[in-house]
């Protein structure tokens, strides 16, 4: 049982502006659980969608069963047994549990559906795998672990022999984790290869044979799990020079300005409690789903609170809506400009105008054209967005330049804190250091900022504090002098111990 | 760097929704001019001024309709709200009520249907389409029950001749300025929500919620509030187009106003108003009003049956709604 069933080499993939992987390799045997480990954007799910045939290499050889493969679609990568098991987990939640399975590729008989034969073959799939559920149920019903299993006999029953897991774990309990162990080994004696990708890395022990790192798009080092540290494996995670260049300005840190007490909010936003400064950047580091971007919602009243205090200048403030943040000067650039951040069928004016319209109108809610062409004007300068007119639609701007539009629309206002949401996500490097130039200039204006990145050398060179937190929980802080990139990364991952129990 | 100002026509063309706006009227004059060359009688001083007396109608619920058609959502109540302003009006004033104060009490019965779709809709978040269907309904029947199921006797019959024939003159057959009063009172309306939608802040939450929702609300935009408004033009606007229904027949017709609320989505969407949301603009709307009008005005008189009329005018609302999703496309493809 040591064949190797897929065999990447020297694989290429460039996307507009960035090389999202450069020179991998990438080995699976059958009957073994692989470990895909990097930080965020190091290129684990370029690789996998490679693989599972929803991208098309560059260039590069790959092997799948000992055969070359030319670009797959993700339908030729299912019928040669390519199964990927995705976080968000992709079901009719209004189908039954066998129709799930035989979506796509029903059985029929004489033209009607036979749905007692697929309710019989999904009945075996399961039983083999151990799994206790009854077919007929609805998906929708099923906790999610349930769901996930389905998805995995659903996977089987097309015959996957190579299983692509995308953080299985990140929302199952530590019962439900150690029924998916348990199933992961299952499929192992089966003789299923897998790739288990996960930022958990101390659920590795339990399942993983191998393991292949990768950073900024390369791959790192690949082997056995046993020859190996959890050390090693972060800084070879982590080890990486700091290429980008950082504008640090110094600043003496002033008063308090801005503080959140015992901010519940969601199973993402526990117990958040922190305190931010005048002349001071706090950056929020953390994993994907850590809740750095539920607490900033939370804060800014998108969400609803189920607790918590947040007081501005020592005066607690009630924030039920977005409205009331902005009117107390607490305002936030989301996360994800096309969904949050921009109307995109509307000009720059629009956009940049639409959270100040209450100072731009007169009292008859009549909007003043020449104020607003000024601030549009005085926004589109300083910043430097890169377009003919205010008039041009955001859609036609480049990424970079749409991020700061999604930027100056806040910056018009005076505002007492400024929460950022990943703001360098997905632009060049040159527009970072821009977005950069900015934050320094609202902390030496003595306004609080807050700026959650996933990006931890940029969190390092720009923060002045570092906060971390991991599902849901602040689970430490440090001063940026403090700060080094594995510190940050143990307590990035220092999940509640779900898994104490699934130790056998 | 600088900004540059646009020249003030590459500006104007620039304004989204403005090209197909453009696009409608360039259409109308040629099947203006079209059904004129077959037919002399068209270009006639008479016809033109019956032409913008009956377009009147579907730019006021035009209007109406494109204002949520921008928000993103549907009024499908339109044309019943219409109907019950028509009905209520006529049912008052064949009682003896005062015009005015009949027709007061129409308009705030048509504001509670509008702030009943806005809380459905903006509020309990139900699907527009369905929201709109169940007061479709509701208020036609309403406008059934006080009808007491039969159309009204004539409106003279109550309030009298003198200000019957006023109320009708003011409404319908009246002319001032050489114009019939009709399209002056639509020409007002339009003047009125063309100023709301484009200069104001309501006019600009309009939008914003229409193209994105999300970020509307990130931006503290009240999603609530402003789909209620817009449900709230939406139903004045029927409510005016009731009291002309009325003025027109001299009483409460008990089918005014049917499929109306489709003959204004098809007036918005010729014109350009996106039924995605976040684009259009009231001229569109304008335009295609006007062409609707025009090719039925225009069918009419070359003597083209009904059947064939309502072949065309499916045609081209279907024809425009592709050029949009079309255009669409092709922009996206672009910006990628």
């Amino acid at each position: 049982m040591d064949d190797l069933i897929v065999s990447m080499e020297h694989v290429y993939k460039s996307f507009p502006g960035v090389k999202a992987l450069d020179d991998v390799h990438f080995e699976l045997r059958s009957g073994e659980v692989m470990a895909l480990l990097g930080e965020n954007g190091a290129g684990k799910s370029t690789l996998v969608k490679i693989l599972s045939g929803v991208y098309a290499r560059d260039s590069g050889h790959m092997e799948i069963f000992g055969r070359e493969q030319g670009d797959l679609t993700p339908k030729q990568a299912q019928e040669l047994g390519v199964a990927i098991i995705h976080q968000e987990l992709n079901m009719c939640r209004h189908l039954s549990v066998a129709e799930n399975m035989f979506l796509g590729r029903e059985k029929t008989r004489l033209g009607t559906l036979s749905n007692r034969e697929m309710e019989a073959e999904a009945s075996t799939i399961l039983r083999d795998l151990k799994i206790d559920l009854d077919p007929r149920k609805v998906v929708g019903e099923l906790p999610v672990s349930k769901q996930q299993m389905v998805e995995i006999a659903k996977a089987l029953s097309t015959n996957a022999r190579v299983l692509i897991m995308d953080e299985p774990t990140s929302s199952l309990t530590s019962r439900e984790i150690e029924d998916l162990f348990r199933i992961i080994r299952e499929l192992k004696n089966k003789g299923c290869g897998i790739v288990y990708i996960s930022h958990r890395l101390e659920e590795l022990q339990y399942i993983v044979d191998r393991v292949t790192i990768m950073r900024d798009g390369q791959f790192i080092a690949s082997m056995n799990y046993q020859d190996t540290t959890m050390d090693e494996i972060i800084s070879l995670m982590v080890g990486r020079e700091i290429r980008e260049q950082f504008p640090r300005v110094s600043c003496k840190k002033g008063k308090s300005v801005f503080e959140v007490k015992h901010l519940n909010a969601g199973h993402l936003v526990r117990d958040v409690g922190f305190q931010l400064h005048e002349g001071e950047i706090v950056g929020f580091a953390g994993l994907m789903g850590a809740g750095r971007t539920e607490t900033t919602r939370a804060i800014f009243g998108v969400d609803p609170k189920t607790s918590g205090e947040i007081n501005l200048d020592g005066r607690t403030v009630k924030i039920h809506k977005v409205a009331d943040a902005i009117r107390a000067g607490i305002v936030l650039a989301p996360e994800d400009r096309k969904k949050d951040g921009l109307c995109t069928k509307l000009s720059i004016r629009h956009n940049i105008a639409l959270p100040n319209l209450d100072t731009l109108c007169d009292k008859a809610g009549i909007v003043r054209r020449a104020r607003e062409t000024r601030m549009c004007e005085h926004a589109v300068n300083s910043l430097m967005i890169k377009t003919p007119s205010v008039d041009m639609d955001v859609a036609t701007l480049s990424g970079g330049n749409q991020q700061k539009v999604v930027v100056a629309k806040w910056l018009a206002r005076n505002s007492r804190v400024v929460m950022f949401d990943e703001p360098t996500r997905g632009i060049d490097v040159a527009a970072k250091v821009e977005i950069y130039h900015l934050m320094n200039k609202l902390k030496q204006q003595g306004i609080a900022v807050m700026f959650v990145s996933s990006e931890m050398s940029e969190i390092m060179g720009i923060a002045d504090r570092i906060i971390v937190m991991c599902d849901g929980r602040i689970t430490g802080e440090m001063t940026a002098a403090q700060a080094t990139q594995e510190k940050i990364l143990t307590l990035a991952t220092r999940f509640d111990k779900k898994v104490a129990t699934a130790n056998e | 760097m600088q900004t540059k100002r646009l020249s003030p026509l590459r500006r104007f063309i620039a304004i989204r929704g403005m090209a197909s706006a453009m696009i409608a009227f360039a259409a109308l004059i040629v099947i203006y001019i079209v059904f004129g060359l077959r037919e002399p009688n068209v270009f006639s001083t008479a016809n033109i001024l019956n032409l913008l007396r009956s377009m009147s109608k579907y730019l006021i619920i035009g209007i109406g309709q494109s204002y949520l058609l921008i928000t993103g959502n549907i009024d499908l109540s339109l044309g019943s709200v219409v109907g019950m302003s028509a009905m209520i009006s006529a049912t008052l004033m064949t009682h003896g009520v005062n015009p005015l104060i009949a027709a007061f009490i129409a308009l705030l019965c048509c504001l509670v249907i509008g702030l009943i779709n806005g809380l459905l809709v903006g509020k309990a978040q139900l699907p527009p389409f369905i929201a709109t269907l169940g007061t479709m309904f509701t208020a036609r029947g309403i406008g059934y029950m006080i009808n007491g199921n039969r159309n009204t006797d004539a409106i003279a019959s109550g309030i009298g001749k003198e200000a019957s024939d006023k109320f009708q003159n003011f409404f319908y057959y009246g002319k001032t300025m050489g114009l019939y009063n009709t399209f002056l009172v639509a020409v007002a309306v339009f003047i009125v929500f063309f100023f709301l939608l484009s200069k104001t802040r309501t006019g600009r939450h309009i939008y914003a919620i229409g193209s994105n929702v999300d970020a509307a609300k990130l931006s503290g935009v009240s999603v609530f509030a402003t789909t209620t408004k817009a449900y709230m033009v939406s139903a004045f606007c029927a409510f005016v187009v009731g009291l002309i229904l009325c003025a027109q027949a001299g009483m409460g017709n008990m089918e005014a106003g049917n499929m109306y609320e489709m003959y204004a989505v098809a007036a918005g969407v010729v014109g350009g108003i996106s039924p995605l949301g976040g684009t259009g603009l009231l001229l569109g709307t304008f335009a295609g009003a006007a062409v609707w009008q025009t090719l039925e005005n225009g069918l009419n008189m070359i003597g083209a049956q009904v059947g064939l009329q309502r072949i065309v005018i499916g045609v081209i609302v279907v024809f425009a709604v592709l050029l949009d999703v079309v255009v669409r496309r092709g922009s996206r493809k672009r910006i990628k």
